[in-house]
């Protein structure tokens, strides 16, 4: 399987695995909603990085401002104030159709409730992204059946996604997450419509995938039984960074 | 992988996309099936009008602007060796099917016996040539009009409307369905006889009828070139409706002989020449080369397509091709209106899955192309019911020999509804309603690209 993102080699000779270079870092990120007359700020000022080949965890409780974090870090909201940068290159002034190109050539989203389109099988998802990257139909098929085995669905490629487990179907997210090579998974609240032992396997894979790959992870959750030994982790209440 | 998707969601939403696309399908069938009418109208008429008139007829220059006036001026002097002259062009001689001589022509007609007497108007024709026009099918549309009755017969022999068989009481010695002989009124008739009797006084012989005679006779009064009147004795063979009441009640055709001889003696004068091509597709050079033929000769005639002459057919097409404008225009509304609620329902169902399409790096024509796939697929979907559907009850309708009679015919015609005959007219409708299920898609379609990602992913 190829690599994510090869580890980078610094002029002493250590690579990124070895001294986690920040892929992403925000400083002073804060996000305002206006609903009527009002404004609700759901961020205020947070900061922090992404380490390079890492996990990372947002906690807090439901309403602090975790998912709006991930939807700016993951370039589908703009910050009200603050910057973004993520490999060097500010993010946060990109128009729509760069913002884009961005997105489908760095980041891979894990969604809470899956997200698969059902007209299309197992496979065909997997392969969607890469509709967006100069490939061929053959290409797009070996990639997708190739991931799709490295989630352990080798065997399901023809199902559509309302024939499978939800365990299954996140899987499937995952391999499409992964599947165009991103140098950064967000994962926002992945095993919240799982059960317990199933959110364990979903946490261990994508600990697996971000060690095989060397994909920078960032995964949203309320749960904290979840958080992976060794992971960084944000913690944020009330739109603002208390612990990291 | 977009033709895919959209496939799949029509199968997925089999109920709604059906009914959308027999939405396009009936109001496609509605087109296809007028349009045909249509079609067969500009076949139909045309051949009729060709059958009675040719493609194209030569007039001396300025009749049409003044022959009304004074016929008589503006006559096609030795139209004989006008006819050869075109017969001996190589090229008229291969494309032209018929070149025969007309003269129009109006007078007084009298009926002796009943003492009736009215104006008529009058043609001249060879029947013969005139029943061999009748013939034409140049469009193979097996369209023909029934003979004039009158070839073989006597030079004397005249066919006359049913209105005029009407006011010259005729109607009971022609047998005529459905026409009444006017009461008699002794008084009138004998003033009327008077009338008649003094004008055709130079010719006793005419004032009364012979008794000898099989058919009805009249009495056909009209003024030579020169002025003096002039009569004749006519057998009228039958009455045959005319399409317009006024001519109906005036309508007198005559072999074309007795007409020229009534109205210019020895002199080959005729009012104008009808030609006949073999096929419509080589009529424009024809044309040209008739001009030509007559420009070299330095003839003062001028030839017109029979449309330029008579205005009527274009004024019957031009009115369907409204109507059809009309109802394609209301049935486009409906169309348009149903694929743009469609396309909506569609996209507020997906809304989710146009953040997920967005939030996976695809750009807003991604989704645009998405929901236009699945707008122009539909589309196609209902083009292909309503081709299929409409081919199916064109044969139906077709098969059931339905008549009807155009407003510029005196015989009614086999309504054919000529779906395919015109390739380009259906091609035209199918590809309309695909273009009109893309365009009323834009709408929808533009407006689910500029969903918010983030609110997007947040729906159920």
């Amino acid at each position: 399987m190829n690599t994510v993102y090869a580890p980078e080699t610094f002029e002493d000779g250590s690579t990124a695995r070895h001294a986690p270079e920040p892929v992403l870092r925000f400083e002073n990120v804060s996000r305002i909603y206006k609903m009527d007359r009002v404004e609700v700020p759901a961020l205020q000022g947070v900061s922090g990085s992404i380490a390079r080949a890492q996990s990372t965890f947002v906690t807090g409780p439901s309403g602090s401002g975790k998912s709006t974090l991930l939807n700016i870090l993951g370039l589908l909201d703009r910050a009200t104030s603050g910057t973004v940068d993520f490999l060097g290159e500010d993010v946060t002034q990109l128009s729509d159709k760069a913002a884009a190109d961005f997105r489908s050539r760095h980041i891979g989203f894990v969604f809470q409730s899956f997200n698969l389109i059902p007209v299309l099988s197992v496979r065909e998802n997997v392969e969607f992204p890469l509709l967006n990257h100069k490939m061929t139909a053959r290409a797009r098929r070996d990639r997708g059946a190739e991931y799709l085995e490295a989630v352990g669905l080798g065997d399901m490629m023809d199902r559509r996604p309302g024939e499978i487990s939800g365990g299954q179907r996140q899987r499937v997210a995952i391999a499409r997450a992964l599947v165009s090579e991103p140098t950064l998974l967000i994962a926002d609240e992945p095993t919240a419509n799982l059960d317990s032992k199933t959110s364990r396997d979903i946490v261990t894979l994508m600990e697996r995938v971000q060690r095989e790959h060397s994909t920078s992870v960032l995964i949203c959750t309320h749960d904290t039984d979840l958080i992976m030994p060794a992971s960084r982790v944000i913690n944020i209440i009330d739109g603002k960074t208390v612990q990291e | 992988m977009i033709w895919k998707i959209a496939l799949r969601n029509i199968l997925k939403n089999s109920r709604r996309s059906l009914t959308t696309a027999f939405a396009i399908g009936i109001g496609g069938l509605a087109a296809l099936l007028f349009g045909g009418f249509v079609t067969s109208i500009w076949f139909g008429v045309q051949t009729s009008m060709i059958q009675e008139q040719g493609n194209l007829q030569i007039y001396r220059n300025g009749y049409l602007d003044f022959g009304a006036a004074d016929p008589d001026a503006y006559t096609i002097k030795n139209w004989d060796q006008v006819v050869a002259r075109l017969a001996a062009d190589p090229m008229l001689a291969e494309e032209l099917t018929m070149i025969t001589p007309r003269i129009n022509m109006v007078g007084v007609a009298g009926n002796a016996e009943t003492g009736n007497s009215k104006t008529f108007i009058g043609t001249g024709i060879v029947p013969a040539e005139i029943d061999q026009m009748r013939q034409w099918d140049g469009w193979q549309i097996n369209q023909t009009t029934p003979a004039t009755g009158l070839t073989g017969g006597s030079a004397e022999d005249v066919v006359i409307g049913v209105g005029m068989a009407r006011m010259m009481g005729l109607c009971a010695d022609l047998a005529v369905p459905d026409c009444q002989d006017p009461p008699v009124n002794e008084a009138a008739n004998a003033s009327a006889e008077q009338d008649f009797s003094s004008l055709v006084a130079g010719e006793s012989e005419l004032a009364t009828t012979d008794p000898t005679a099989l058919a009805p006779q009249l009495n056909v009064m009209a003024a030579t070139s020169t002025g003096v009147p002039n009569i004749a004795r006519v057998s009228v063979m039958s009455a045959q409706s005319q399409s317009v009441s006024a001519i109906d009640n005036a309508f007198v055709m005559m072999n074309f002989e007795e007409a020229r001889t009534l109205l210019y003696g020895d002199s080959q004068e005729a009012t104008a020449l009808m030609l006949q091509v073999r096929t419509p597709a080589t009529l424009e050079a024809v044309k040209t080369r008739v001009a030509e033929v007559i420009a070299a000769e330095g003839l003062d005639l001028s030839v017109y397509h029979f449309t330029e002459v008579d205005p009527t057919f274009n004024r019957i097409f031009g009115m369907f091709t409204f109507m059809f404008i009309v109802v394609s225009l209301v049935l486009s509304i409906v169309i348009v209106f149903t694929i743009v609620n469609t396309i909506s329902m569609t996209v507020m169902e997906r809304v989710k899955e146009i953040g997920t399409i967005r939030a996976l790096g695809f750009r807003k024509g991604f989704v645009r192309a998405l929901f236009l796939t699945e707008s122009v697929l539909i589309g196609a979907i209902g083009a292909a019911l309503a081709l299929v559907s409409a081919l199916i009850l064109a044969n139906v309708v077709n098969s059931a020999g339905i008549q009807w009679t155009p407003p510029s015919n005196a015989t009614p015609l086999t309504v054919q509804l000529m779906v395919l005959d015109n390739p380009m007219f259906a091609i035209g409708v199918v590809t309309t309603l695909i273009v009109l299920a893309f365009l009323a898609a834009l709408t929808p379609t533009f407006r689910a690209a500029r969903f918010n990602i983030v609110e997007s992913l947040q729906r159920a």
